[in-house]
């Protein structure tokens, strides 16, 4: 079995019309084992900026820690936020500092630009961006999806996103998606938590999922 | 083979761990403590190799014991918890950069703990440093039984009594269903009065004297 | 791989192994069965996966050999569901021949001969024969290393150890049908919670003097409401950014 799959995980972030949502599902196993069902995946960097990371957990926590610690030194020398793009150039390099020992994470990284434009992206572990171009990152379109559930969520999201969606509908899309994947995957599930962020107001919920 | 577990009840938690110490197919000894008193109002179980275990709970003891003399106060549980976690990240870490040294620390760890303004807690940190807030955990083989009997029977706000009674199921189960059961454990409890030994459930006494002796 | 086979020795070439794994289909799986005052119980999941994916949540995991027996699946699905439908073959026979249903006894050594015969060949099979005969309630254990085991109470899986648990301290003799079905289905349910290669459907039958019913058939996704009705936490929080 892949260090990737060791604690089970899934995450899926989408883009609407001036908006976004992040969600993941709430399991922390070993292996086959759940140990707990209040696992936190996706974690807040400001206000309008989350990331999400999938893959092994006590990773997820290292590397959620060493962002934060970045963040704040660029908050502390710059007087402002990160934009979405600059936090996934430094996601990217966090990771690639590890090159030959990497961290088990795949990054989900979804925030609101200057003017409140929504970015989403992911990388792998070493910090390859997807949809990368030479220059630098170019950000996902539609959406992105991480864990073990990833393959379940491409056909889910594929099938069920539409562009420009309003929050609630967006938040509803996001929802189905992460339900209906998990539910074929033994390693994520077990509840689910969605984040819906627009300009004015970020809307958190707990979703209620099948327990097996 | 090892079994700890532990639960949080109303107004106290507590850890329970097996007490053999074992290599391969020897029982060296059947009254080995594996739950350290961190410090006044914390328990530490551990499950592990043998050296990993002691070498990593005292490391981690003697540094909480140094933080409060040299602040004063003591480390909450959740700082005790994330504090153990960074060692044992870092740790896990290194290692991987040497490729030809094992694992430094192989130990799984449950931190139970009482603060004054939160109460008790209970953490759950396994070898590979990840750490989760629980009510209830376990590791080892005795997880396999321990979690399910204690998801039938646990309810929030748990008396001392209705835990010990729950543990003493456990210990019932594991012993009659595990094919490597240890025979004994230790059930250590931590409430508003401090970290303390609970009660000892044996089931063969580790006569510590010489077959001579005996005669 | 070495195979033995009436004193021949076959050798598994690197191709033959691979196919014999990609036809196993192993599944995780929580059964469990047990005699009491009334009859016995039988009780599954229905969960189907290969790796971490689930190929799916309403298997039937509970094979009705006839009126009067059932068997459960754990291990390789082609193989249980064949042998079981072999043994329902081999059990109607016996009754045409001898005029009398097959015991309970028999049966489960009609089956825990042919799998000892075929040991070493890579069946994986591990299940419980259970049902009524002339002798009363009967509930063996058999699986594909040859093994039998006449006993009160088993449970079969990657899921078992945890539905032991909950069926080991809640088990007495002397239940009510009612009673017995609600601690196997609980156990399922406790076993489908942790165990993530188990869930689904929660499956029960009894099986009594006048041969099996089934009693119920609970989606597990339900069924945790059903135990644990969901807490209104107040967790729709709304912050509003300046």
């Amino acid at each position: 079995m892949s260090i990737f799959e060791y604690n089970g995980s899934a995450i899926v972030a989408m883009v609407g019309k001036n908006c976004f949502a992040i969600a993941s599902d709430r399991r922390l196993g070993v292996q086959l084992q759940t140990v707990a069902t209040d696992f936190q995946r996706i974690y807040k960097i400001h206000d309008k900026l989350y990331i999400g990371l999938a893959g092994l957990a006590t990773d997820a926590q290292t590397l959620h820690q060493r962002l934060v610690f970045r963040h704040n030194l660029y908050q502390l020398r710059e007087e402002r936020n990160m934009k979405p793009e600059t936090f996934a150039s430094l996601v990217s390099a966090v990771l690639y500092e590890k090159r030959f020992g990497p961290y088990f994470c795949q990054p989900v990284i979804a925030g609101l630009g200057e003017k409140d434009e929504p970015f989403i992206c992911t990388m792998d572990s070493i910090g390859a961006n997807e949809n990368a171009n030479v220059i630098g990152i170019e950000l996902a379109k539609d959406f992105v999806v991480g864990g073990t559930a990833s393959e379940s969520l491409y056909g889910a999201c594929e099938s069920m996103y539409k562009p420009n969606m309003e929050p609630d509908e967006l938040f509803e899309t996001i929802s189905q998606a992460l339900l209906a994947s998990v539910d074929r995957d033994c390693l994520s599930g077990w509840g689910g938590h969605v984040i819906v962020v627009t300009p004015t107001e970020v809307t958190e919920r707990k979703l209620k999922g099948r327990m097996d | 083979m090892e079994c700890v577990f532990g639960l949080v009840g109303d107004g106290f938690a507590l850890v329970v761990a097996d007490t053999s110490a074992v290599h391969s197919i020897l029982v060296h000894k059947s009254n080995e403590d594996k739950i350290m008193i961190l410090d006044s109002h914390k328990l530490l179980g551990a499950s592990g190799e043998s050296g990993d275990r002691v070498q990593f709970t005292e490391y981690i003891q003697k540094n909480v014991h140094l933080y409060k003399f040299r602040n004063g106060i003591s480390l909450s549980t959740a700082a005790a918890a994330n504090f153990t976690r960074g060692e044992l990240a870092t740790a896990l870490r290194k290692a991987q950069r040497q490729v030809f040294v094992a694992n430094p620390y192989s130990v799984n760890l449950l931190l139970a703990g009482y603060d004054k303004d939160i109460g008790p807690s209970l953490y759950y940190i396994d070898y590979i440093a990840t750490l989760h807030k629980i009510d209830k955990g376990a590791f080892g083989y005795g997880s396999y039984f321990s979690l399910s009997m204690m998801d039938r029977h646990y309810h929030s706000g748990m008396s001392v009594e209705e835990a010990i009674n729950l543990v003493d199921k456990i210990i019932m189960e594991i012993r009659s269903r595990l094919v490597v059961a240890p025979p004994n454990f230790v059930i250590k409890i931590v409430d508003k009065d401090g970290a303390r030994e609970y009660a000892w459930r044996e089931s063969i006494k580790d006569v510590d004297a010489s077959p001579a002796a005996m005669a | 791989m070495t195979i033995f086979v009436g004193g021949f020795v076959f050798q598994f070439d690197g191709f033959q192994k691979k196919a014999a794994e990609t036809m196993k289909h192993a599944h995780g799986t929580t059964t469990l069965a047990f005699i009491f005052k009334e009859g016995v119980i039988v009780a599954a999941d229905s969960r189907a996966s290969m790796g971490g994916y689930i190929s799916s949540q309403s298997v039937k995991k509970i094979i009705e050999i006839n009126p009067y027996m059932l068997g459960t699946m754990a291990g390789g699905a082609a193989d249980c569901q064949f042998w079981h439908r072999n043994l329902g073959i081999k059990c109607r026979l016996h009754e045409l021949a001898n005029k009398r249903r097959i015991s309970v006894t028999g049966a489960s050594k009609l089956l825990a001969n042919i799998l000892y015969s075929y040991r070493g060949m890579g069946l994986s099979i591990g299940t419980m024969i259970a049902g009524w005969d002339e002798t009363g309630p009967g509930l063996y254990y058999v699986d594909s290393e040859g093994g039998r085991l006449k006993g009160k109470r088993f449970s079969v899986g990657s899921g078992s150890p945890y539905a032991y648990g909950v069926l080991d301290d809640g088990y007495r003799f002397d239940m009510s049908v009612e009673e017995a079905a609600e601690l196997a289905r609980r156990a399922i349910y406790h076993a489908t919670f942790r165990d993530g290669a188990s869930g689904g459907v929660a499956s029960v039958y009894y099986v009594g003097p006048d041969g099996w019913k089934k009693l119920s058939g609970d989606d597990v996704g339900e069924l945790h409401y059903k135990y644990y009705p969901a807490v209104v936490e107040q967790e729709m929080a709304e912050v509003t950014i300046a």
